[in-house]
């Protein structure tokens, strides 16, 4: 009878327990209404950034000029000179004065130049002429006039000094917009790792205060539990966030919002590195710090200094964005449990060596290794005692199961 | 054979556990008694690998219980531990796998016990909307469903009403039935006479008595003289020699007699006393004996 009883039974190895537990975890909170809200909220968030970035970016740099004359010569100069002031020329073919009236007062365009290439050109416009607009007519039409007048003096080659330009931040105004993408990408982080601490805090007490850990510990070992928990999680905060990502950047670039797509999917890829790293730490210090309590009520006590840790570093990171280069945002970008949230945005300003962020990762993944350990043994020699709240030191000092 | 084998634990200064041992033989059950407090809960959770005894081990088929044998065991802990929002058949389905049973072998032994236990209609429902009795089918559900070589149930039957308790013994027979070694401890030991084999009484740590009921018997029998005389005077029985009385309500006497005493002087010091309705021997029940050896420990401390 026995023989018959052990038949069924396949002893599973440490992987399939930690698997078996990470599967229950996400199946249990893929079906969770706090789970659901939040991860639209997130989206949404992504997302009316996006809307936001559009209306502004198209209220700006879009300019349409008319040209009643010469096109074909204004037209190259125009989008040139636009282009040097920042904004997109559009050059449409206006018959005469009466129909560049008809179109500025209608809206159709920004702006008429008349007679561009003759000797009193007019720029027509409605109220006033924006800064750019009237800049690059003016210079359109002086380049125009200069190269004419020139050609008349039978000069045709002329041997001007070509500047060289020697930049010395040449990424600073991709800096500017990276780190714009990396604010973005650090408040999607932060929230994730707020949110993924909260349900591995949550989930370790719920074991407790219900007493099912006794019934898990009966089939696994403590770390088994934990590692189980803390993948299972992991696995859906890295979907939501690589989820969040795809819409981000595939929005990002099929409305043109940035101008170097392949600097945004770089930033984008170290916000969810970092998030794999800075969830490994935090989760890891909450789910040690759930275990030393035993009911719900209890658990604000001891995840709150750690939640304060996390907004401190999301305060420091958002400040960095201003001054990367900054004392402050550059020694917190080591510090492990900061440096998830700090450094990103340093990387994504562009004033890290390579041996920073590798020292900061190096640093953190020492910080990992060392919760790990410590909050494994802190979870073992607490989950079994259910009486109030269990003190950091016994839980340590308690034996292991 | 599941033995118990000289376990010893302390908790600080506390001495909670010294030398228990006991051996359940495959297809019988075992009753565990002891006042609160006795220790049960911590010899079980040793046995389970929750805690961990200073000395002494707990062997199943002469190897002793490691993180693999006891996948085979069901456990019922005295704390019942259910996940609250888990609905009923996912729950014990997760258990079954937990404890090695691949994926739809889990689906249908889940599916099998919650049948056989009543809780059918309830599979889709969570857990916490169930009532506490059916939360402990449940959780009997969870313990059986992996087709256990052995049982250890912490006060299993505590919190039921008697239809769950009938309804639990049943199952609980047909795993002896089956070979199964069943062990489990309860208050209850009117039960614990009816359904066990064998019984061990724990008090402070220190096993005070083991064996059948009927060896436990044996052991107070001879003793116990029961004598009813609706007309004595209360206290007729005291000074007689070599008579302790136990209990004497309206003439309805319980004594206890020294070894030699002759029952036949204490008869005719009853009727001495006037009418005698009853003389018999006393078979103790489970209480008494109970009473009997728990009550005994602190006066031999004391000597």
């Amino acid at each position: 009878m026995t023989v018959a009883r052990t038949s069924e039974l396949r002893p599973p190895g440490s992987a399939a327990l930690v698997r078996l537990v990470a599967a229950r975890e996400i199946s249990t909170r893929i079906r969770d209404k706090t789970f659901l809200f939040s991860s639209a909220a997130i989206l949404l968030l992504v997302l009316g950034a996006m809307v936001f970035q559009i209306l502004v970016a198209s209220g700006a740099s879009k300019v349409t000029v008319g040209v009643v004359g010469d096109r074909a010569a204004l037209q190259p100069a125009l989008q040139a000179q636009g282009k040097a002031y920042g904004v997109d020329v559009t050059v449409v073919g206006v018959a005469d004065e009466a129909a560049a009236r008809a179109a500025v007062s209608a809206g159709n365009v920004d702006g008429v130049l008349l007679d561009g290439t003759g000797p009193a050109p007019r720029l027509l416009v409605e109220r006033s002429a924006s800064g750019p607009l009237s800049s690059a007519v003016q210079n359109t039409v002086s380049q125009l006039a200069l190269g004419r007048q020139l050609s008349a003096a039978g000069i045709t080659h002329l041997d001007v000094p070509h500047v060289g330009v020697t930049a010395l931040d040449p990424q600073a105004d991709q800096a500017g917009e990276r780190t714009a993408i990396a604010i973005v990408g650090i408040v999607v982080l932060y929230t994730l790792l707020i949110l993924m601490g909260q349900f591995v805090a949550q989930g370790v007490v719920e074991e407790k205060s219900t007493r099912v850990v006794e019934l898990l510990l009966a089939t696994m070992r403590p770390w088994q539990l934990l590692a189980g928990k803390i993948v299972g999680l992991g696995l859906l905060g890295l979907a939501q966030i690589v989820a969040i990502s795809v819409v981000g950047v595939a929005g990002a670039i099929g409305f043109d919002l940035v101008s170097l797509p392949g600097q945004l999917i770089g930033t984008v890829l170290s916000v969810v590195a970092w998030f794999v790293l800075g969830y490994a730490f935090y989760a890891s210090v909450f789910a040690a710090g759930a275990s030393l309590v035993s009911r719900q009520e209890d658990l604000a006590g001891v995840i709150t200094p750690l939640t304060i840790l996390l907004v401190v570093g999301f305060f420091i990171a958002i400040q960095a964005a201003n001054d990367p280069a900054g004392t402050l945002a550059v020694v917190t970008s080591y510090i492990p449990g900061l440096s998830p949230l700090v450094m990103p945005v340093r990387m994504a300003a562009g004033d890290v060596a390579w041996w920073q962020a590798l020292l900061a990762v190096v640093l953190q993944l020492v910080a990992i290794a060392f919760v790990v350990r410590l909050g494994g043994r802190v979870y073992a020699g607490a989950l079994l005692r259910t009486g109030g709240r269990t003190k950091l030191r016994e839980a340590l000092r308690a034996e292991r199961i | 054979m599941l033995e118990f084998d000289g376990l010893h634990k302390s908790f600080g200064g506390n001495h909670v556990l010294d030398g228990v041992g006991f051996a359940v033989a495959p297809g019988t059950m075992f009753g565990f008694c002891g006042s609160n407090g006795a220790g049960k809960t911590t010899t079980m959770r040793i046995a389970m690998g929750l805690l961990r005894a200073d000395a002494g081990t707990v062997r199943w088929q002469g190897r002793p219980l490691d993180q693999e044998s006891r996948r085979r065991i069901g456990y019922m802990p005295e704390e019942r531990g259910l996940y609250p929002k888990m609905k009923v058949g996912e729950q014990v389905t997760y258990f079954a796998r937990l404890h090695g049973m691949g994926a739809a072998a889990a689906a249908r032994a889940a599916e099998e016990w919650t049948t056989r236990l009543g809780l059918g209609e309830r599979r889709g429902d969570a857990v916490e909307k169930l009532s506490l009795g059916n939360q402990q089918r449940v959780q009997l559900a969870a313990a059986l469903v992996s087709r256990p070589e052995v049982l250890i149930l912490d006060e299993p039957f505590s919190g039921l009403d008697p239809v769950g308790v009938d309804a639990l013994a049943e199952a609980l027979l047909e795993q002896v039935h089956q070979g199964v070694p069943v062990v489990f401890s309860s208050h209850q030991l009117d039960l614990v006479e009816r359904l066990c084999h064998s019984v061990g009484i724990l008090a402070r740590g220190h096993m005070v008595a083991t064996g059948t009921v009927e060896e436990l018997r044996q052991r107070e029998d001879g003793r116990l003289l029961r004598i009813v005389v609706p007309d004595a005077p209360h206290g007729w029985a005291v000074g007689l020699p070599g008579v302790r009385v136990v209990s004497e309500q309206a003439g309805d006497t319980l004594v206890e007699l020294a070894t030699g005493t002759d029952d036949q002087e204490v008869l005719a010091a009853a009727l001495r006393t006037g009418r005698v309705t009853h003389f018999a021997w006393r078979q103790p029940t489970l209480v008494e004996l109970f009473r009997e050896v728990v009550a005994a420990r602190p006066q031999e401390v004391a000597a």
